[in-house]
């Protein structure tokens, strides 16, 4: 229950926090997104197949010297690091604006000293929910509309067939948009998911450390 | 405390493998409930999955495999975001509390 009592927090200590955090989730984020594509290049050409990479060299449309080979999966990591930094950045960025109301709202509740020494964050899946929603939709809506501008539209069969599962979705200005606010849907879903997962399997293991 | 509260990393593990699982599973799933024309193989794309997923494929027996698989992928990624996550802010308080101390040695 969120007691309405009124909490002063240092906002020089908050700004100074989100600063840091969103530097630190960026460099993750950048890591772990050069490493996954780097890992899927080399993948497919230890694979081998008739066609190694098939798919995955469509990248190079939108990844300027990506392609599935030794070279192209350092391309790949490199850009990868910089899309996922760029991507953690403006994530964390906007999951952030709901952070200084959870820390009030904690600190309202009145929780001993000794909990703050073992607490464990918890994820506010409305707020993530509207950052990875916006990202991932304006990431479609980006991507779909730079096929369009570079007049590849009727020659991108492929990216066609997100509208299995995005309805309305087509390599155009209007099916972009229809697109853009189907994944925001669904991306703001998941997120909102997987926090309720995440914060009930933490408390459970916070009340009780022995599982 | 929001800034330097650790991760679960059990809980990130186990919420990530959760949600790639049903994502892959509702995605072979989605494929299978539309269908395809007589003679045309059904969600050829999403069963190119099957060459990096061995037993993959786009059937309701497959879509427990690739469930499977995706839980584990997920699981692993949540693992490994967890991991880095509490390892960065740990290193960072550690240069904190070392520079604090190093000038604390200067000034004395």
């Amino acid at each position: 229950m969120i007691k309405d009592i009124p909490v002063a927090i240092d906002e020089n200590l908050l700004r100074a926090t989100v600063k840091l955090n969103t530097f630190l989730f960026a460099g993750v984020a950048g890591f772990l997104g050069g490493l996954t594509l780097l890992c899927l290049t080399y993948l497919s050409l230890l694979r081998g197949l008739p066609h190694p990479g098939l798919y995955l060299n469509l990248l190079g449309v939108f990844l300027p010297g990506y392609s599935v080979s030794p070279a192209g999966a350092w391309v790949g990591f490199a850009w990868g690091g910089l899309l996922g930094a760029i991507s953690g950045a403006v994530v964390y960025r906007i999951y952030a604006r709901s952070i200084r109301r959870q820390v009030a709202d904690y600190l309202a509740g009145n929780m001993p000293e000794h909990a703050l020494e073992f607490a464990v964050l918890k994820i506010h899946g409305h707020s993530l929910g509207l950052a990875l929603g916006g990202m991932t939709g304006t990431g479609l809506l980006l991507a779909t509309n730079w096929l369009v501008i570079r007049g590849a539209a009727d020659e991108s069969p492929h990216a066609g067939l997100l509208s299995h599962y995005l309805p309305g979705y087509s390599v155009s200005l209007p099916g972009s948009v229809i697109g853009a606010v189907e994944t925001f849907v669904i991306a703001y879903l998941v997120c909102v998911l997987a926090s309720a997962i995440y914060n009930r399997v933490a408390t459970r293991r916070q009340k009780d450390p022995g599982q | 405390m929001a800034a330097f509260a650790k991760l679960d990393v059990v809980a990130l593990a186990v919420a990530m493998g959760a949600v790639f699982a049903i994502g892959l599973f509702l995605m072979t799933v989605v494929l299978l409930a539309k269908g395809a024309p007589p003679g045309v193989g059904i969600g050829p794309h999403l069963g190119v999955l099957g060459a990096y997923l061995p037993g993959y494929a786009v059937s309701w027996g497959g879509s427990i495999m690739g469930a499977l698989y995706a839980w584990i992928i997920g699981a692993l990624l949540g693992f490994v975001w967890a991991v880095l996550w509490n390892l960065s802010h740990y290193i960072y308080i550690i240069l904190v509390v070392a520079r604090a101390h190093w000038w604390r040695l200067m000034a004395d």
